[in-house]
């Protein structure tokens, strides 16, 4: 069911019994207020026959009650009342009528009888009767009952109710209509958000549901929303960046092995030149798998698929060890550079360990191939009382702080004539290391000033 | 040395054929798990090269299918999908060892050689020899000519893995990871130095020369062809 409808549903239900209850209120009210008005007028009259009725100690007196009486009573046609008498019978009675026996017979001279009832000859009477004792000895209470015809009261109720079921249902229906009315001004602000969010595809991320436009109850949900595209956003722009990145850094290898292949099937050659050529698309078809598999790691790195793999192979690494290990790796390449390796310090973090040590060894081998002969890389482990924090430090040319910022950035290289140089990454070294340390919930920073350029990689300690 | 390779795409399936045969070893393709699965369970084979990705019937599948049938032969998984996952299901499966593609073809030979010597129960020779290089391995000493040579202990580790594997090609990740325990690919010419050096001490000053550079693949120790 549309919100639209239940909500109009909601109004015109709720609207009507609020109403039905307010109108069966009203009712009782002027039913009890018609039964309070009876009630005095009847005991007025009551009155005024305990009065005479009190007064009679002859029986001249009790002859002459009737026409007492009937001058101050009988003239309100709509009025009714008996008198009689246990033992000389009906004394004075109203025409057409007739009390039921058994309120008479019960009649009693208590202050405060209740009203009864009846119907008679289609018509509807609401009276009283008491017994009045008289002044005269000997003589039994007199019954006095008294009526009125409600007829009229009966009217007035009939037609009043008659009018407020047709108000009821009125209104039930104006409030639903009000109630649709005002679901469907309520809900623009959905169909706003709905329109505008069907505006968005792959090609226009960029479109943001408006928060400042809808109410405040929908503003969370449109920033909620907002957020999930932000992140949608972000990770289809790096994804179709990953894809052109790939693109464009093979296109310049595949083309060169396609022509160096082309040319040498251009004539015939000697079996040394084919080996030669053969031999040189290996390697270059070796640094394409490399970059390949590369890729494949730092996407799935960026892409928080590391996370899970980084808590699933978690372990205590001691850092020191890991640098040992990785100086005993470079070694020889550092010896034959004449650049001296240095450990100070020690670190224990929980992490996986063969990650870990990938992103130091990207450290180590960038430093390496810049750090002039005779300089040394400096690589110091220090703790905070939360993290350990390890640097990578060597001297070498002060790196340009335009480029500094994007150096973690895929395939990024400060000088682009070193593009494809020989020994040369594949330029997502950094990027790696980034993507490492961040999995492991690190943080990772360089500076670069007067001749010396730091890494710094700050890791939560074990 | 019998081999099955179950692979689908048929080029790589070519080559590996090929390669292997070459190689010395007898080689039979199937192109589908069916046909593999088939062929794994009638004929003899010692060591079994497959796809993860196959028609009819996937690597794994094929797989277990093979353990519960009782053959016990080595097997090496090739798979494309970089996924720890799926080397892990592999290797619980019962896969002895596994590659991802792109590979090189010297890493699935030394892999495949190193999965037909395990359990064979080599006699462990404590002195590798070639031509007049001997290596000591209880005394660490190397001596070439009679003339002893002084190496750093991963220079020995490195001359010790090198003679072990006389005439096979080792890829530099190879070398990374048996004789440093690198198992990435470094983007440094770390290792061609390495050998550089080792040549310096072992081969320079000698005839004939015994490590070769087979280029794009990796390095080799052996006897030149013609003396």
């Amino acid at each position: 069911m549309s919100l639209t409808t239940r909500l109009t549903l909601l109004f015109a239900t709720g609207s009507s019994v609020v109403l039905l209850a307010l109108g069966w209120l009203i009712g009782a009210s002027i039913e009890r207020h018609f039964e309070e008005q009876d009630r005095d007028a009847l005991a007025g009259k009551i009155m005024l026959a305990r009065h005479a009725i009190e007064r009679i100690s002859t029986p001249q007196l009790l002859a002459q009650l009737p026409q007492q009486l009937g001058d101050a009573i009988v003239g309100h046609h709509d009025l009714l009342i008996q008198i009689a008498s246990p033992d000389k019978g009906v004394l004075l009675a109203s025409p057409n009528v007739v009390f039921p026996a058994q309120w008479l017979a019960t009649a009693s001279d208590a202050p405060l009888e209740p009203l009864f009832k009846w119907s008679h000859d289609g018509r509807d009477y609401r009276g009283l009767a008491t017994a009045i004792p008289t002044g005269m000895a000997g003589q039994a209470p007199l019954v006095v009952a008294v009526a009125i015809d409600i007829e009229h009261h009966q009217m007035f109720m009939t037609t009043f109710m008659h009018t407020l079921w047709l108000f009821v249902v009125g209104a039930a229906a104006a409030t639903g209509l009000l109630g649709w009315i005002a679901a469907s001004r309520g809900l623009a602000p959905l169909r706003a958000m709905r329109e505008r969010a069907a505006l968005v595809t792959a090609h226009k991320l960029d479109q943001r549901l408006p928060v400042d436009a809808v109410p405040a109850e929908l503003a969370d949900l449109a920033a909620t929303l907002n957020e999930m595209l932000a992140r949608l956003e972000d990770a289809f722009r790096r994804l179709s960046d990953f894809s052109s990145d790939i693109a464009h850094e093979l296109r310049t290898p595949v083309s060169n092995l396609m022509t160096q292949t082309q040319v040498s099937l251009s004539r015939a050659r000697d079996a040394a030149s084919y080996r030669d050529i053969l031999e040189s698309n290996a390697e270059e078809f070796e640094r394409l798998a490399r970059m390949i598999s590369d890729m494949l790691f730092l996407a799935k790195t960026e892409y928080g698929l590391s996370a899970d793999l980084v808590l699933a192979h978690s372990e205590p690494v001691d850092l020191a060890r890991e640098v040992r290990d990785l100086f005993d790796f470079y070694e020889a390449l550092a010896d034959e550079k004449g650049v001296r390796l240095v450990l100070l310090g020690d670190g224990l973090v929980h992490g996986d360990r063969l990650m870990l040590r990938r992103a130091l060894s990207n450290l180590l081998s960038n430093a390496l191939r810049y750090t002039p002969p005779g300089g040394a890389v400096t690589v110091t482990l220090s703790r905070t009382p939360t993290h350990c924090r390890l640097a990578v430090e060597n001297e070498g040319e002060t790196i340009a702080p335009e480029h500094l910022a994007r150096l973690f950035e895929r395939f990024y290289r400060a000088d682009p004539s070193r593009q494809h140089a020989s020994g040369e990454g594949t330029g997502l070294g950094l990027a790696i290391t980034q993507a490492i340390v961040r999995a492991h919930q690190g943080s990772i920073s360089v500076t670069s000033s007067q001749g010396r350029t730091g890494f710094f990689i700050e890791l939560k300690q074990a | 040395m019998k081999i099955l390779i179950v692979e689908d795409e048929r080029k790589t399936g070519d080559y590996l054929l090929q390669g292997l045969t070459e190689s010395g070893f007898v080689t039979d393709l199937a192109s589908n798990g069916i046909d593999g699965l088939h062929r794994a369970l009638t004929g003899d084979y010692d060591l079994m090269v497959l796809d993860v990705m196959l028609p009819g019937l996937n690597g794994w599948q094929l797989l277990e299918t093979l353990r519960r049938g009782g053959k016990e032969m080595p097997v090496l998984f090739l798979t494309a999908m970089d996924q720890v996952d799926d080397r892990v299901k592999g290797l619980e499966l019962g896969a002895d060892d596994y590659l991802v593609k792109p590979f090189a073809f010297s890493e699935l030979l030394a892999r495949v050689r190193t999965l037909l010597r395990r359990g064979k129960g080599a006699i462990e020779a404590s002195v590798l020899r070639a031509a007049d290089l001997e290596l000591d391995l209880l005394r660490r000493r190397v001596t070439r000519a009679g003339t002893r040579i002084e190496l750093t202990a991963k220079e020995f580790s490195l001359l010790e893995l090198l003679l072990r594997r006389q005439g096979e090609v080792l890829p530099r990740s190879m070398i990374a990871s048996q004789v440093w325990d690198m198992n990435f690919d470094s983007d440094t010419n770390v290792i061609e130095v390495a050998i550089r050096r080792l040549r310096a001490k072992v081969d320079d000053p000698f005839e004939p020369k015994l490590i070769r550079t087979a280029r794009g693949m990796g390095y080799v120790l052996e006897l030149p062809d013609c003396p």
